[in-house]
């Protein structure tokens, strides 16, 4: 056995359908999106170099800071809103034990194997304001008003509350794996000591699922940042540009605009972003765990 | 011993022959696949329907062509479109023949250029194939002349007691009559951006009178500051403000907005003659559909544009691709749909607006009334204003225009920046 891993032609055979898949399907694709960056590409005909002019031009794109902006402010919603609730969630299912443990965990997980395509049209319907069930629900309270969920200047609101509630069956079973995996020996000695249930929460789970969260909270912001599906199928971005992220401009940049060129020029910025996100989320807790 | 050798030759030459012969019988009738790519993802019902009529008479006609549709909705469409032109177009492809569209696309030398002179018989309106030229070579056909009209619903209009407008500030206190009675004025799709462009533009022409020279200065120079559209951004500001359009308008998508009229939520629909085929759609129930009736923009005071004078356009239409590998067989088949007895007639039989060609011939008398009605249009039309606004300028002044039409009619930007912001989208 030994002697079959220090054949190289073996070694090569084992490494070479991986490392052909990370040249073509990552490394070359990223290589060609620097390349068409600096060209005015439309995506048809022929490219023209053009130098850092896309990258200029983005640097005063209002649409494209907004954009990120609500990219960010949707990974705060996810660390804020969706995490917290989801690990306070998932500590109580682990609580409930029995048939209703298993129940609750398929509900909350149920908008997560549903169609993106049917929980945007179901959310479309919910927040209609002439037949929506939101406005409706309001009205059987004595509003009498209708409420446009998309106005403007409300719009990305009700577009994070979507995203929000759409992953929260994701985070919230990663907390409850988290939360199984305990030694139940700590909780039982806890107990012993006399600690209450808020106790137990904050001094044995919370530090014992922190190499969970921190997987948790780096999918949330890679996840918040490539926001694009929900988004496009919710409201495209609009009204105006009221709910646009960043990777739903890029697409309609480079796929509506027929500004391919331009668009590659977002996605070498966007990636650069996420690079940075990342190896800033490293480096936080990388210092952590040093303490 | 000659004549044997003779013999052998001649049996080796008739065998030769027969074999050939036979290649030959095998190769005419060899099997042909089209790929057409639609933008008609409904089969059933309207153009998807007429469409969906030919390609299976052409098949029955036709035995060894089969014929493989992909259909999707325009969004898609013009995506998947544009994947397509990287890398391989179907044989027959939908088309728009305006600026928008196809200025990249024929840039891209992707389309078959096709032989106008083979289609002096098929009774084209005069002028619809200029939008499918470039450097007068024709690249494709028009499939309609779309009207832009105001759909709604005569039997709630006279159980109202609701008329017609005749100017455009009757339409906005129409608006708030029809509101107390808590019913939506109109239906638009404001969320795809387009239709609300085209209403600028039917504005616009009522405004001026005419919109080709003043959408191709402003576009080719990048300023929209002419009067004529700061006055039409307005009104399409106050007409929001007057409550014409549903709450949301301006994020809820073709089929909300439809749905709002055919179910008798809304009394009128801002949409294309294209929808005509409603009065035949069985799914609208029929208290509505028997009562569909249009009129068009009504005229805006102090305007040079006339009742007839009408927002009206060739737009959609077929292609083929300049590297199918079956581009004879391609063509012969664009040929056959729009040979006048096809797509124009199954057109008007079932009840999806106008054609590009000429239809008088098959009028029976039994249209529906709507039919009628946008027949008598077309027909008494003074002029048209030819291709909107936002399908005249290159794709990103159209992404810009239908995005920003939603900040400056829901009062997030104001009109003057509107304008500026679409004129610098041209540049």
């Amino acid at each position: 056995m030994k002697k079959l891993y220090s054949n190289k032609l073996v070694i090569t055979s084992l490494v070479l359908p991986g490392l052909l898949v990370f040249v073509f399907a990552i490394l070359a694709p990223i290589c060609l999106s620097v390349y068409y960056g600096f060209t005015d590409y439309s995506g048809m005909g022929k490219a023209t170099f053009i130098g850092i002019e896309n990258y200029r031009a983005l640097m005063q794109d209002k649409t494209f800071w907004k954009s990120l902006w609500h990219s960010v402010l949707l990974a705060i919603g996810f660390i804020c809103i969706q995490h917290p609730l989801a690990m306070i969630v998932a500590a109580v299912l682990d609580k409930l034990q029995g048939k209703a443990e298993g129940f609750f965990r398929c509900v909350y997980f149920i908008p997560n194997v549903i169609s993106v395509a049917v929980i945007a049209y179901l959310w479309k319907f919910i927040y209609n304001p002439d037949f929506g069930l939101l406005n409706n629900v309001l009205k059987a309270f004595g509003y009498t008003g209708k409420i446009n969920w998309f106005d403007s200047k409300i719009a990305i609101w009700s577009v994070l509350i979507v995203l929000i509630w759409h992953g929260f069956g994701w985070g919230m079973l990663i907390y409850y794996t988290g939360i199984k995996n305990i030694d139940p020996v700590l909780y039982e000695a806890a107990a012993i000591d006399g600690a209450n249930q808020k106790q137990i929460f904050l001094k044995v789970t919370l530090p014992q699922m922190k190499s969970v969260i921190q997987v948790n909270v780096t999918m949330a912001i890679i996840s918040a940042l490539k926001q694009m599906e929900t988004v496009y199928l919710l409201t495209n971005g609009g009204p105006g540009d009221s709910t646009q992220f960043t990777a739903n401009y890029l697409y309609q940049q480079a796929f509506k605009a027929f500004k391919y060129g331009y668009g590659n020029a977002i996605s070498v910025v966007f990636i650069i972003i996420c690079i940075l996100i990342t190896v800033l989320l490293n480096t936080i807790f990388a210092d952590r765990d040093k303490r | 011993m000659k004549k044997k050798a003779l013999s052998a030759m001649l049996a080796a030459a008739m065998a030769a022959t027969s074999v050939l012969g036979s290649v030959a019988v095998v190769n005419a009738e060899e099997e042909v696949t089209l790929k057409l790519f639609s933008n008609l993802p409904d089969r059933k019902n309207g153009q998807g329907l007429v469409e969906q009529m030919i390609i299976d008479e052409y098949m029955a006609e036709n035995p060894n062509v089969k014929i493989e549709v992909e259909a999707l909705d325009e969004e898609a469409y013009k995506t998947k479109f544009k994947a397509y032109a990287m890398d391989g177009m179907p044989d027959v492809v939908s088309i728009w023949g305006q600026p928008a569209f196809l200025d990249e696309v024929l840039e891209a030398g992707v389309l078959a250029e096709l032989n106008e002179a083979d289609y002096a018989d098929y009774a084209f309106v005069e002028g619809s194939l200029e939008g499918f030229k470039k450097d007068d070579k024709l690249y494709g056909l028009p499939r309609n002349t779309d009207i832009a009209v105001i759909y709604y619903n005569q039997k709630m209009f006279e159980d109202n007691g609701w008329e017609i407008p005749a100017t455009y500030d009757d339409l906005l206190t129409l608006a708030g009559t029809i509101r107390e009675s808590d019913i939506i004025p109109m239906a638009m799709d404001g969320g795809d951006g387009w239709p609300m462009a085209v209403y600028l533009s039917d504005l616009v022409n009522k405004i001026n009178g005419s919109t080709k020279d003043l959408f191709a200065e402003a576009i080719a120079n990048g300023d929209f500051t002419a009067d004529p559209f700061k006055q039409a951004t307005d009104l399409m500001r106050q007409s929001v403000e007057a409550g014409l359009f549903q709450d949301g308008y301006d994020s809820q998508d073709y089929g909300t907005a439809m749905n709002l009229f055919t179910n008798g939520q809304a009394a009128m629909f801002y949409m294309g003659s294209w929808e005509a085929s409603m009065a035949l759609n069985e799914d609208i129930p029929e208290e509505i559909r028997t009562n569909i009736r249009v009129f068009t923009m009504p005229v805006v005071d102090g305007g040079q544009g006339g009742a007839n004078d009408i927002a009206a356009w060739n737009g959609g239409g077929y292609a083929v691709s300049a590297t199918s590998e079956v581009q004879e067989e391609a063509v012969k088949f664009l040929n056959y749909m729009y040979q006048p007895d096809k797509l124009s007639k199954y057109g008007w039989e079932n009840g999806v607006g106008l054609s590009a060609q000429d239809q008088t011939a098959y009028m029976t008398g039994e249209e529906t009334e709507l039919q009628k009605q946008i027949v008598e249009i077309a027909t008494g039309a003074t002029s048209l204003s030819g291709t909107p606004v936002n399908d005249c300028g290159p794709s990103a002044f159209k992404t810009c225009i239908e995005s920003e039409i939603q900040n400056v009619t829901n009062g997030t930007s104001t009109v003057d920046d509107f304008l500026a912001t679409i004129g610098k989208a041209c540049q």
